[in-house]
């Protein structure tokens, strides 16, 4: 260890399985898309093509449905942070059972995906319980063919999402809560201030990086990480018909059912360009949360 | 119902089996190759333990029994049968026997030269009892052993029809003569027609029945794919439009949409649902549990193509790679899968039929599914029509439509519509394929 | 945590209508939390006949055929232990290569090493399903679909971003004295890694494990296009199997679930307190 050399070549025999491993599953597959993306790719290899295939994509009807219904996901988000505002404030408030209640709205997020999706999907069944509890309160105009009409499937999914994701948003507020300064809430509730006061000029007002913080991961869930969701809910197709095809399943199809790697290629390359124009808002959002809690 | 379709000793088995094939391989991996270099050794790769409980059965006691070679198989999962080989001939590492699905499903690794021909590798006698179908033809050579059949049909409640006043033995022949039936069965408060279309396979096995009532031959459903055909054209939508029509007059079972396929067979031999469509491997345990009640029919007519009324059979299959070292080894192996005593060992296993008009009826017990075999296996029959359409036209349109006419959400002219647009897509996004189509089109139209 | 003041100022008050409000909403949401596992559980439980005729109620005569029906017919048990391998592998690779990086990144100087966190660090927002095509079409030419060396390559590398970026922050927190007092001793790097700095990790290695197991266990994406072998499936993609083929026997499939989600639940109930920091600091990531 003495040798100079070896000194300074130490770091990077420490850092080479990382960059190995990173190039490996990052590195190579992000090279390649791009390459792929340009070529009518038949089983591992094709002609080029130059700008066919984003063409071909970008004047798909389909295609756009798929980035259309990512986007009405978004719509989810802003119930989410209501949602689990409500609920972090008041386990906040340590009303009476509030730690069985913590351990209780967090369980939504401990199931996985696969299996609640399967779950909720018998229970939206049009002849199944949801509907018979509707039917029941004399609320048919209510009971809808949750995941067999193509009007309603995809709200179906959503309600499901903000069903699970709400969960992570309870516990990620209740803990910046925690760590809010007492004698600044304990001041407001000394001045008389009531509760929706307290919450909006108070506690609010402290909570915004920890919020925004939520926003911004929540969108990236919603434009790249449902296929979870989707896969079990839209019957392994996004259906019914095309109703709840996103871009994630879209690519999965290309590569999967339809034999486009080129295509599918030129897909994941769009949603690489968005993911990376994510990046920058993720990392200012997660600065912030950490200097607001500093 | 289905919990007979999936006998407790296959699943059982299933897990044992894989478990000891697991160590196997793992033993493989370990040995040094040349302990068992002395052995010819293939590989298989295969799928439909999924629709037919029982081949894993037949897979291994036919390996275990085999002499001539060490074969290695794995099960496929269904979302990547396809893919799964494709990328593995293009790069050279293709199992020696491969499953094929029919039609498309195996004719574009056969554009892309990943399949070997089989005339003249295995007995001409051997090929044609096992019934590739016309979809396996391509050239002039053909590209897949029979395997097991799926005629395919419309199913009815036998019970159900005498309730509603409706001779059981004589199902409907016409279309009129459905939608009168239908009529009084639904007077009679009993939910005429329909299944499950959730997961769109129903949507699919409407399109086999329905569509072909309008050709003269498959050539023709491939000239709607290259263009040379329009789904515009009324006689190419009729078949959607027929299914509007059950659709507003109220016809379809109110649950359909958020069924899956099987739950939907299930109502009909359940005695809640009159009509539906079903397919051979399920006969046997819907007949057994409804004491013979469930009967089958080809689709009312409508149309006035050729093929009008001509029973559907699908036939699964397997082929060989061109990756395969020693093709000859084999076709042995499929002739071997196709000797009279591994016929048998076949139904005994799944309890179902092998596709091979050798096959010894006798030990049919059940006068439905003998009388099916009878019928549609023996008799003059028509391929799946859904086999002949590309993946992206089957993912877009074929499911979709279905599925929204059946929610009220589309007309069959709209249908139309969406067919013709996909069709064109599927040429822009396939320039490549479109020549082969057309070549194949050729081989379509020929006769048998 | 909460100031004693505080409490028993809160004490003082009596429990008014706003606190009755405040409860409904609590139960009201705890109730929207845990019904479809109480549909699950009670419906597991029903025979096929029950469930026809009741489809909400609590089981008449609770029956236990479906989960035995499950665990015998079905390859749960195989499932699970496929789960548990790439789980097992992946974070031990994932740990180990992250424990080496984090440390030289945290410690040493070398050029490039604020580019390679930086660069490290945003692979985190980069969707898994991106890397899927080239990965596929390499794996079939490699033969590494359908294999657990395969598919731990793949989970370890999407896993450890996330593991550097955390170990790196909590190995900068070490003091330096430490370190100072043990090359006196005349320590090496990586005795100093494995004797002074990890034992004082072993919080944030703990949460690691817990956000990187759940990832993986719960992964349903590269389970289904990387391991299509009946025998190498995971429980997450079994369980999609496993709904389609039974899915006209809702108890059963149920049944199938309360299994499918009894290991999770468990360590959720026994280790709360890590579990949630865990899931927290994966979701922060």
């Amino acid at each position: 260890m003495t040798n100079s050399l070896s000194i300074r070549l130490k770091p990077y025999l420490y850092v080479l399985p990382l960059v190995a491993l990173l190039a490996f599953v990052f590195g190579y597959p992000l090279l390649r898309i791009f390459e792929f993306s340009f070529k009518l790719v038949r089983g591992v290899d094709g002609p080029w093509i130059g700008l066919r295939n984003y063409e071909l994509i970008l004047s798909q009807s389909l295609f756009w449905e798929s980035v259309l219904h990512n986007i009405q996901l978004l719509l989810a988000i802003p119930a989410m942070v209501v949602i689990s505002l409500l609920i972090s404030i008041l386990l906040f408030e340590r009303i009476a059972g509030w730690r069985l209640y913590r351990v209780i709205v967090f369980v939504p997020f401990v199931l996985a995906i696969p299996i609640i999706a399967v779950v909720m999907k018998r229970m939206f069944q049009f002849s199944g319980p949801v509907n018979e509890v509707l039917r029941w309160a004399s609320l048919d105009f209510l009971a809808l063919d949750w995941i067999g009409s193509s009007d309603v499937a995809l709200w179906t999914v959503m309600i499901l999402i903000v069903w699970r994701e709400s969960a992570l948003g309870i516990i990620l507020f209740l803990a910046r809560l925690l760590s809010l300064d007492e004698a600044v809430l304990e001041a407001g509730r000394l001045d008389g201030a009531n509760w929706w006061q307290r919450v909006w000029h108070i506690i609010l007002p402290q909570m915004r990086g920890v919020i925004e913080f939520y926003v911004v991961v929540s969108v990236i869930t919603m434009l790249a990480s449902v296929f979870a969701y989707v896969y079990v809910m839209g019957g392994g197709r996004g259906g019914p018909g095309t109703a709840t095809m996103v871009v994630e399943f879209y690519i999965f199809n290309a590569l999967i059912r339809t034999s486009l790697p080129g295509i599918a290629s030129a897909a994941s390359v769009l949603l690489f360009l968005v993911s990376v124009l994510l990046i920058f808002p993720m990392f200012r959002a997660r600065r912030r949360a950490r200097e607001e809690e500093a | 119902m289905s919990k007979s379709r999936i006998p407790n000793i296959s699943r059982r088995d299933f897990v044992r089996t894989s478990a000891v094939f697991g160590t196997a391989a793992a033993l493989g991996g370990v040995l040094p190759p040349f302990a068992r270099a002395q052995e010819k050794t293939l590989d298989m790769w295969w799928w439909g333990e999924q629709e037919l409980p029982g081949l894993q059965k037949f897979v291994d006691g036919s390996i275990a029994a085999y002499k001539d070679a060490a074969v290695k198989s794995m099960l496929q999962d269904t979302a990547v049968v396809i893919s799964q080989f494709q990328t593995a001939a293009a790069a050279g590492k293709a199992p020696d026997i491969q499953y094929l699905w029919n039609g498309v499903y195996h004719m574009e690794s056969v554009w892309l030269g990943y399949l070997k021909g089989l005339k003249g590798l295995v007995k001409d006698d051997i090929l044609a009892a096992s019934n590739p179908t016309a979809l396996s033809r391509f050239g002039g050579n053909i590209y897949r052993v029979g395997w097991y059949p799926l005629p395919m049909f419309w199913c009815y409640n036998k019970t159900l029809f005498e309730k509603a006043g409706l001779d059981p033995e004589a199902p409907p022949k016409t279309w009129d003569e459905l939608l009168a039936a239908c009529e009084k069965l639904k007077s009679a408060g009993i939910e005429p027609l329909g299944g499950g279309i959730q997961d769109g396979y129903w949507s699919e096995w409407y399109i086999t029945h329905s569509l072909p009532q309008n050709l003269d031959s498959f050539g023709e459903a491939v000239e709607l794919f290259i263009g040379d055909k329009d789904f515009r054209d009324p006689k190419y939508h009729e078949h959607w439009k027929k299914l509007e029509e059950l659709k507003t007059r109220g016809y379809l079972n109110k649950d359909m949409s958020s069924l899956e396929l099987y739950p939907g067979i299930d109502l009909v031999a359940a005695g809640k649902l009159a009509i539906g469509q079903s397919i051979g491997t399920r006969l046997p345990a819907d007949s057994k549990a409804t004491g013979g009640k469930i009967g089958y029919m080809t689709m009312p007519l409508f149309g006035k193509g050729k093929l009008a009324g001509v029973p559907v059979v699908d036939v699964q299959g397997l082929g060989i790679s061109s990756n395969a070292e020693d093709p000859a080894a084999a076709a042995a192996f499929l002739e071997y899968l196709n000797s009279p005593e591994r016929l048998k060992a076949f139904w005994d296993a799944t309890g179902w039929l092998p596709s091979n008009t050798t096959f010894d009826a006798s030990v049919i017990a059940d006068p439905s599914v003998r009388g099916l075999w009878e019928n549609w296996g023996l008799k003059p029959n028509i391929s799946n029509v859904t086999n002949l359409v590309p993946g992206q036209f089957y993912e877009r349109a074929a499911i979709p439509t279905g599925q929204q006419i059946v929610q009220g959400s589309m007309t069959g002219e709209q249908a139309g519509e969406l067919a013709a647009n996909t069709a064109k897509e599927w040429r822009d996004f396939n320039p490549d394929m479109v020549e082969n189509y057309r070549k194949w089109a050729v081989d379509l139209s020929a006769p048998m | 945590m909460v100031p004693a003041a505080h409490s028993t100022h809160r004490r003082r008050f009596a429990f008014t209508a706003g606190d009755a409000v405040k409860q409904g909403v609590l139960i009201v949401a705890s109730f929207i939390a845990l019904v479809p596992t109480l549909y699950m559980i009670a419906t597991a439980l029903k025979s096929d006949a029950e469930y026809a005729v009741d489809k909400l109620g609590l089981p008449d005569a609770p029956v236990l055929e479906n989960f035995r029906a499950v665990l015998i017919d079905s390859p749960f048990a195989l499932w699970m232990l496929n789960s548990f391998i790439l789980v097992a592998g992946s974070v031990l690779v994932s740990i180990v290569v992250s424990c080496l990086a984090a440390y030289a990144i945290a410690r040493m100087e070398f050029r490039g090493r604020d580019t390679l966190l930086a660069l490290s660090t945003s692979l985190m927002a980069v969707p898994p399903i991106v890397m899927i095509v080239p990965l596929f079409v390499l794996y079939t030419q490699l033969d590494l679909i359908s294999t657990y060396q395969g598919a731990i390559i793949i989970y370890a590398g999407l896993i450890t971003p996330f593991s550097v970026y955390l170990l790196t922050t909590f190995f900068r927190t070490v003091p330096n004295e430490l370190f100072e007092a043990a090359r006196i001793d005349g320590a090496g790097d990586f005795l100093i890694l494995w004797q002074i700095v990890l034992p004082l990790s072993l919080p944030a290695l703990l949460t690691l494990v817990v956000v990187n197991s759940l990832y993986v266990w719960n992964d349903l994406l590269i389970a289904i296009i990387f391991l299509q072998e009946d025998a190498k499936r995971t429980l997450m993609a079994g369980i999609s199997v496993f709904q389609g083929r039974y899915n006209n026997q809702v108890p059963l499939t149920m049944a199938g679930m309360v299994i499918a989600s009894a290991p999770m639940f468990i360590l959720y109930i026994a280790f709360q307190k890590h579990f949630i920091r865990g899931l927290m600091a994966g979701a922060i990531k």
